[in-house]
């Protein structure tokens, strides 16, 4: 017993020492951090707590506070498994898109080529336009009289001169049930394939030209050394895309909106601004709060299914 | 990699580029077009043509003409969305103005805002021990992780009481835009530090160490030679948070009611006006930004873009 009395404190000194040796060492820079890091505790962390508190409170003015009741409302509503089911359709919709396209598109930009810089720049605009602008801009092409109607049109008229096909297209309703649910998906798509690209190609960039070579010399196909040198070297670059924009693509909130579609198309962020206008605070918060758990759920998930430790960096 | 070799994968390569190029631009193309042209030839009609014949300028007998220089300068919607008629001719739309300054303003205000902390905290972040930098730098990404509804309830619930506690300032639903400022710092302070920490991380220790031998204090090397080189960074620090609040329209719908920002507006009239006016507050909306992408491209390099894609 007495050992390890003894054992103790000279170590709960030594802390103590520590902790003085922090401050004198790092004053400075504490004193620096400190208006960022109290906004920060202020201005998200708290209202976060406040959030997932609020969505624990009975929901009438002054109610008691443990209480299941906005949790035991939620799962009554019809909407809300509904808008559950659009948030992850659209989350693996769009994800899975974006990382296809960013790749190919990353791809495409580590040859050389003539205009490559000119193909960059655009492949780049969409990172300038408004979310907002994206999403309106999106009911012009998939409008039931929009822009894509009618390049199918023309397109069926084609083929229809040809003999290929029988009759001219008709024309499909993109922004109503069950398709509106991809002209989301499509929507943020454009928009943020950009990142994506950006991202898959400073992977690529790093890829050691020599490995290229060597497989080159020892008479791998094209296709091997995609499969066995880029994709297993660009894994960590893959991983952090996905990860970034899974947590965007959950938090969906501005596109169906702007698009028009947030009624047939309800997501999670949505349907708790639906309940916010109606004034029910607290199943607004539990369903926020229940988006928060289904990021870390699937954050979680992927980190376990592909390894953490690529992404730390 | 070397270029692609045969005529056939040329021809095929070159094929796939102008056609993910076409898509790419395509929606800003038929946005630009929907808002200049005419309806007849956009969207009044079954079949929209891909080319507009003319620019549509409001003629004598419509409703908006105001026989002004301005009508033969501005498309017909246009002229409906900017102007409005005044004693002695038109002047900028009053409702458009109010909605556009507020958005400038607040976009301004948070990226000046963002650097004031964001310089001091994202230098102390990048000097602290490894483990300690590695916890704040996490940290700040998680808050990423929330749903910005869930974040803007509470917020809009703390500004409605503040207003009922002070007089004198008002918080939710300002004409200044306070409330949006305050709440964008929530987005772009995260962004901006994690853009300055990979900044100053690049900077020698060995050059402040150099400069405290010279008799330099602290604050005063990080003003002489820290910022003038980090001043890329910086500049794209500003670029980022600038283009994150001028984008951002969850905070706005949450804090705002009458004061409403651009941005906010265009999903407001979204289904309630006609596609040319939407279409021509969208390309309002584009315009500042492409202005601003253009004049600081220069700063847009490579290497300091990972450090803002990471944000």
């Amino acid at each position: 017993m007495e050992t390890s009395v003894e054992m103790k404190r000279p170590l709960v000194r030594f802390r103590w020492a520590a902790i003085r040796d922090f401050f004198r060492r790092y004053w400075f820079e504490l004193v620096l951090l400190a208006p960022l890091f109290i906004y920060v505790l202020g201005f998200t962390l708290l209202p976060v707590i406040q959030n997932i508190v609020l969505s624990f409170q009975e929901p009438y003015l002054g109610g008691g506070f443990p209480s299941l009741e906005s949790y035991v409302a939620l799962f009554s509503k019809y909407r809300f498994f509904e808008s559950l089911q659009n948030t992850i359709a659209i989350a693996l919709i769009s994800v899975s898109l974006e990382m296809l396209a960013g790749l190919g598109v990353a791809l495409m930009l580590s040859r050389e080529f003539r205009g490559r810089g000119l193909f960059r720049a655009i492949m780049l605009l969409p990172m300038g336009i408004p979310t907002v602008v994206a999403a309106t801009n999106m009911r012009y092409i998939f409008s039931s009289s929009g822009y894509l109607n009618e390049v199918l049109y023309d397109l069926s008229n084609v083929l229809v001169k040809l003999g290929i096909a029988g009759e001219s297209y008709q024309g499909l309703s993109f922004l109503q049930e069950p398709l509106a649910l991809f002209a989301v998906a499509i929507s943020d798509m454009w928009k943020v394939t950009p990142l994506v690209m950006l991202i898959l190609l400073a992977g690529l960039e790093a890829i050691p030209r020599d490995l290229y070579e060597a497989a080159e010399v020892d008479g791998a196909s094209t296709w091997q050394r995609f499969t066995q040198i880029t994709l297993p070297l660009l894994r960590p670059a893959i991983t952090s895309a996905v990860i970034i924009r899974g947590i965007d693509a959950f938090r969906i909130f501005v596109h169906p909106l702007a698009l028009g579609v947030s009624g047939q198309v309800p997501v999670l962020a949505s349907f708790a601004y639906s309940e916010y206008q109606d004034v029910h605070l607290t199943t607004s918060a539990a369903a926020s709060s229940i988006l928060l758990v289904m990021i870390l759920i699937a954050v979680i998930a992927y980190l376990r299914l592909v390894g953490a430790r690529e992404v730390i960096e | 990699m070397k270029a692609p070799r045969g005529i056939f994968t040329r021809i095929l390569f070159f094929v796939l580029v102008v056609a993910v190029a076409l898509l790419v631009i395509s929606p800003v193309y038929f946005m630009l077009i929907m808002s200049l042209g005419d309806p007849e030839e956009t969207f009044a009609t079954q079949h929209p043509d891909y080319i507009i014949s003319h620019l549509d300028f409001a003629q004598p007998g419509d409703r908006d003409y105001t026989d002004t220089s301005w009508d033969r300068i501005l498309p017909r919607w246009w002229s409906r969305v900017v102007l409005e008629p005044a004693a002695g001719g038109v002047r900028l739309d009053a409702d458009l103005a109010s909605r556009l300054f507020k958005s400038l303003r607040v976009a301004f205000m948070t990226a000046g805002i963002s650097l004031l902390l964001g310089i001091p905290g994202a230098y102390a972040i990048s000097r602290l021990a490894p483990n300690l930098k590695y916890g704040l730098m996490l940290g700040l990404f998680l808050t990423r992780m929330y749903p910005e509804v869930g974040i803007a309830l509470p917020v809009a619930v703390t500004f409605l009481k503040w207003d009922r506690i002070l007089t004198g300032i008002k918080f939710y639903d300002s004409a200044f835009g306070l409330e949006l400022v305050m709440a964008h710092l929530i987005i772009t302070l995260p962004l901006s530090t994690w853009i300055l920490v990979g900044t100053f991380d690049t900077i020698p220790r060995e050059l402040e160490e150099a400069a405290s031998v010279d008799g330099a204090s602290r604050l005063g090397t990080i003003f002489r030679i820290i910022i003038p080189l980090a001043a890329p960074g910086i500049a794209v620090a500003t670029i980022f948070s600038w283009l994150a609040s001028w984008d951002e329209v969850t905070y706005a719908i949450y804090l705002t009611l009458f004061n409403r920002t651009l941005p906010l507006e265009i999903v407001n009239i979204v289904g309630r006006s006609p596609p040319p006016v939407i279409a021509t507050y969208a390309t309002l909306v584009t315009i500042p930004v492409v202005f601003i992408t253009y004049f600081l491209q220069r700063w847009l390099k490579a290497g300091y873009l990972a450090g803002a894609i990471k944000g």
